[in-house]
């Protein structure tokens, strides 16, 4: 960090300056209590990140509409250029392009052994890539050690100091950079206030609750005020109620000080929810780097589109406007992504359920009928292929209905086929 | 911590990104060569001392020791030799006359049959009892059972001079034993000065090292594989015996093999305990070496020990890898 | 003895895989319960043995340390003194032994820690080719039997002239902590989690800082136990000194095999006891650590 570049326009992140907490109680008013902002986006189609806006300080943070649009070179917070890792023999990471805004937050979603811990932790600096190159702010770090980097890191396991106090851990590397005492306690009881850890200032780590030390390792990154927060599963030692709240305060907090953020995890809902945009990776390339809605609507490739959200995947090429199903018989669907290709992949709330010869439905049976609270699951047998469907409506078990789709998507070789 | 400040600090590669991505693969990978043999050297550096020190006042004292039962009295025996009053010399080829001449000895063949007969009851009795007391323990789980846990580790925490010279008084005719029984109007002969004594002080001594072992072997035995057992019908014993014995072997072979070498190689026990003569090799070898003036027939007894010891060590390098054809099914 | 026993891993106390504690709580028939008590005076009985056979030892060598006239076969002494602790700290030779012996085992153990705790954080914290060679082989020291190791060492000191010289002592002393003072300190070095590490160098913490800050800090107490654990092991050696000192070097535990023909019993029992209170003292110090189990998992080499 102190060797990082000052002179960037993101004036609180900057070193110099000696009030760094001040910011914090103009941005908490500029914030609007939006922790959900980002998962109102995930309903909003095509449109741009509309969960970067309202946080961010910075008017230029926002990628503007798709995407993949072009960041302007000024805008841009992050840049991963060709980069390729390659661990025992293996190619972990397969010369990877990413750019990140400033103050935007992207997730690198995939399954484990992708590549996304190990490209995180090439920005980091804790691995070295073996070709490519790795900027940020427009300055290249590419091979430069982990505390010559302005990023910090949260680690999954949070990696707290056991022998450090609470506030001790938050300090500990503003006082490697020789700050005074004072400046020292200054900045540690804003990190502690923004957090709500006051009272937990003088614990040891082992004392205190799960999400607290997880707060607190977001608070000790934090507090390095750094250029690139990085954030490497944050949420997943925490259980499935205290993983919400704590997103939210996550997001709430990087979209009040605008840090650009890389935020790995391997939980679609926690990516599509928290992310400006998302990176789902695959053998060590992104398969898709898009807003969450983007990305939930058109997946381009069947990776992408089996891994985000659930599906019915009918492995046959389309036929007459619509799926052919097992018995030959070709279940209609209004919209497809495309007329030629070898899977026909239909999200469940695509599948509509009508009453038994309604107009353009085809006729199903009711297998299973699974409640999901505010919607049914229900499980069809439809001319010898089985589909799923949620839906509000309240078939029973081994009734008869009619069944319809709305969207389907068209993948040729596992990629979308796109008119 | 060299390791990482010796990494390649070289920052920025200038230039177009594509090519210079190139240059920084292939300088990296150099880089990263380099970097690996500073390490190995590193690492080899810091390492060296301990292992030189092994290699110097043990790796050579048994080569030079084995080679001087063999008949090779020059170069580093020399001056052993010089104070000893009488060796026996090869011609160039290696002899095994020292042994030959020890195994004659009616003494030597005294002491090497108690070494035997005291390491294979020490190491029996020490691992049965331990075993007791570590399951006594585990199944009763009451306050007694953990003190009782407790009282078998105390001669760890006491010199082995001292506990052997506490069991030597003990064991006397004017000592507890001795009592006891002259109170009761019993003949009984006191066990110091006795094989039986040097027993007993071995027990004592190695039993602490194989509760511990043994006591945290068997509490590693996850409740519910005994629930389970218990559940299909195993009586307790059976329960213990098909599961907890078999789950706690590798920690039962490591105490059997340290309490042997331990017991092989003591000599304090015997010698405070023990007879003058015949006792343990142990005590015969510091006799025949200081005493008796014959360091090469002392060597000829330590090549002997040491034989004894690689049959036992035997038994540990096949529980390791027990241990670790286990633990890979694990994982 | 309490003291000794609160340290034991309290993992059995809360075992309830005892069948005979789960069936407390239904009907017994008559024959179940004679078992039952039969087992009970079976099991007091051996505990009883047991702690007899550990313990009467040193209670007897306690009494003998206090005792002015006791002949056999009493089980008590006549009468009681303090007299032999003064007799024994007037003898020159033996206040001398015990100086030399807490001279020669922070030595020997100040040696093996320069020597060995490089090695431990090298072998703990980093992986070279060869790695698990120098652990075993290390190890390996332990494999043989000590006598039969003590009198080749000897015969290698006459050829280096340093037989019966205090470097003779200090190098034997040495040798007996070596596996100590790599093994424990390389798994406490081993067991701090990478990521701690890399947190501190991420807060912008340099490799030496983050060693010292970090690293070492968290490795304390595992130098700690090794440390202690070399100190007596050095400072209890016995065997090996006897056979390399002939003669001028007498430490306290050398002087004990020779003690007891030059001194009255109850001398004896009053150096032993003395000899005895530094072990006690500094290994009640570790117990958690040796009880605790981890002993236990040094003698596993991973």
């Amino acid at each position: 960090m102190s060797t990082g570049p000052t002179g960037t326009d993101s004036a609180e992140l900057s070193t110099d300056q000696p009030a760094a907490p001040s910011p914090a109680p103009n941005t908490r008013t500029a914030a609007p209590a939006t922790g959900s902002g980002s998962t109102g986006s995930t309903g909003a189609t095509g449109s741009g990140p509309s969960g970067a806006a309202p946080g961010a300080v910075q008017a230029d943070v926002a990628p503007t509409a798709g995407g993949n649009a072009e960041i302007p070179a000024g805008a841009e917070g992050l840049r991963l250029s060709r980069i390729s890792k390659i661990l025992g023999g293996r190619t972990i990471v397969d010369t990877l392009d990413l750019t990140v805004a400033k103050g935007e937050l992207v997730c690198l979603l995939g399954p484990s052994g992708c590549g996304k811990t190990t490209t995180l932790r090439m920005i980091g600096g804790f691995l070295q890539p073996d070709k490519g190159r790795l900027t940020i702010n427009g300055k290249d770090f590419t091979f430069a050690k982990p505390e010559h980097r302005p990023t910090a890191m949260v680690f999954q396991n949070y990696a707290l100091w056991p022998h450090m106090t609470v506030a001790k851990n938050i300090g500990f590397g503003l006082k490697v950079r020789k700050l005074s005492a004072a400046a020292i306690r200054e900045k540690v009881d804003w990190a502690l206030d923004l957090l709500s850890l006051t009272h937990h200032r003088d614990s040891m780590p082992a004392r205190i609750s799960g999400g607290e030390q997880q707060r607190v390792a977001l608070a000790r990154a934090l507090v390095l005020e750094p250029e690139v927060l990085l954030m490497d599963e944050p949420l997943s030692n925490l259980d499935a109620k205290l993983r919400v709240s704590v997103r939210e305060t996550i997001r709430e907090i990087q979209q009040r000080l605008g840090i650009t953020t890389v935020f790995v995890t391997h939980d679609q809902e926690e990516a599509l929810s928290i992310a400006d945009r998302v990176a789902v990776m695959n053998n060590g390339k992104i398969e898709q780097l898009d807003v969450p809605a983007e990305l939930y609507r058109l997946p381009r490739t069947s990776f992408v589109a089996g891994f985000v959200g659930s599906m019915n995947t009918l492995d046959v090429a389309p036929r007459d406007g619509g799926v052919p199903l097992a018995d030959g018989t070709v279940l209609p669907c209004e919209r497809m992504s495309g007329d030629a290709g070898d899977a026909v992949w239909i999200r469940p709330e695509d599948l509509v359920i009508e009453p038994e010869g309604a107009p353009g439905s085809t006729r199903a049976v009711v297998l299973r009928v699974i409640p999901r609270g505010h919607y049914r699951e229900v499980l069809l047998q439809c001319h010898g292929t089985t589909l799923r469907s949620f839906t509000d409506t309240e078939p029973e078990a081994e009734q008869a209905v009619g069944v319809r789709a709305t969207d389907a998507l068209v993948y040729a070789d596992g990629v979308l086929v796109q008119q | 911590m060299t390791v990482l400040t010796s990494q390649d600090t070289s920052p920025s590669p200038a230039g177009p990104s594509g090519s210079a991505g190139d240059g920084a693969g292939g300088r990296n990978g150099a880089g990263t060569g380099a970097r690996r043999l500073r390490r190995i050297g590193f690492s080899a550096l810091m390492v060296s001392p301990p292992v030189l020190v092994v290699l110097v006042f043990v790796g050579i004292p048994v080569v030079t020791g084995i080679a001087y039962a063999l008949g090779y009295t020059g170069g580093p025996n020399e001056m052993a030799t010089m104070l000893s009053n009488s060796v026996l010399r090869n011609n160039g080829a290696p002899t095994l006359d020292v042994f030959a001449k020890i195994f004659d000895d009616p003494l030597f063949l005294k002491g090497f049959w108690i070494t035997i007969t005291v390491t294979v009851v020490t190491v029996v009795v020490v691992t049965v009892l331990a075993w007791g007391i570590a399951l006594y323990a585990r199944l009763s789980g009451s306050r007694w059972s953990r003190i009782l846990t407790g009282i078998a580790v105390v001669p760890m925490f006491i010199p082995v001079v001292i506990g052997a010279y506490a069991i030597r008084n003990f064991y006397l005719g004017s000592g507890f034993w001795g009592s006891v029984w002259q109170l009761l109007g019993v003949q009984m002969d006191p066990l110091s000065y006795h094989t039986s004594g040097v027993i007993i002080g071995q027990i004592w001594t190695s039993l602490p090292f194989a509760v511990l072992l043994i006591s945290s072997g068997v509490a590693a035995v996850p409740d519910a594989l005994i629930h389970a057992a218990r559940d299909a019908g195993a009586s307790m014993a059976r329960a213990v015996w098909s599961v907890m014995v078999p789950m706690a072997t590798v920690p039962t072979v490591i105490v059997a093999t340290f309490t042997g070498v331990g017991v092989l190689g003591s000599f304090t026990v015997p010698f405070m305990i023990g007879a003058t003569s015949p006792t343990m090799l142990g005590v015969q070898m510091v006799t025949t070496y200081n005493a008796y003036g014959l360091p090469q027939d002392a060597q000829a007894m330590a090549v002997v020990l040491f034989l004894m010891a690689i049959l036992i060590g035997w038994g540990y390098v096949w529980a390791q890898a027990r241990q670790a054809r286990s633990s890979a099914v694990m994982n | 003895m309490t003291t000794v026993s609160a340290g034991i891993p309290s993992g059995p106390a809360t075992v309830d895989t005892d069948g005979e504690l789960a069936d407390d709580t239904r009907q017994l028939t008559p024959a179940e319960r004679r078992r039952r008590m039969l087992w009970k005076v079976l099991g007091a009985l051996a505990s009883a043995v047991l702690v007899l056979f550990i313990v009467g030892p040193l209670i007897w060598l306690a009494l003998a340390a206090f005792s002015d006239q006791w002949t056999a076969p009493r089980l008590l002494p006549q009468s009681w003194t303090l007299d032999w602790w003064k007799t024994v700290l007037d003898q020159p030779e033996l206040v001398e032994s015990f100086w030399r012996s807490l001279q020669f085992a922070l030595i020997a153990t100040a040696v093996s820690a320069a020597i060995c705790l490089p090695a431990a954080y090298a072998l703990g914290r980093t992986k070279f080719p060869g790695r698990r060679v120098v652990l075993i082989g290390l190890f390996a020291t332990n494999a043989f039997p000590k006598m039969g190791l003590y009198t080749s060492i000897a015969t290698l000191f006459y050829a280096m002239n340093l037989m019966n010289t205090g470097t003779a002592i200090v190098i034997v002393q040495l040798l007996g902590t070596i596996v100590t003072m790599v093994w424990i300190p390389a798994a406490a070095f081993a067991s701090v989690p990478p990521s701690l590490l890399e947190a501190a160098r991420d807060a912008g913490a340099g490799p030496l800082r983050t060693f010292f800050s970090i690293t070492l800090r968290q490795a304390i107490p595992g130098i700690a136990v090794a440390l202690i654990l070399a100190f007596l092991a050095c400072f209890d050696e016995a065997q090996g000194t006897y056979l390399v000192k002939p003669g001028s070097y007498s430490t306290m535990p050398t002087m004990m095999y020779t003690l007891v023909e030059n001194y009255p019993a109850q001398a004896a029992a009053v150096f032993a006891i003395a000899l005895t209170i530094p072990s006690v003292l500094l290994l009640l110090a570790v117990r958690k650590y040796i009880l605790g189990g981890h002993l236990a998992e040094g003698f596993q080499i991973k």
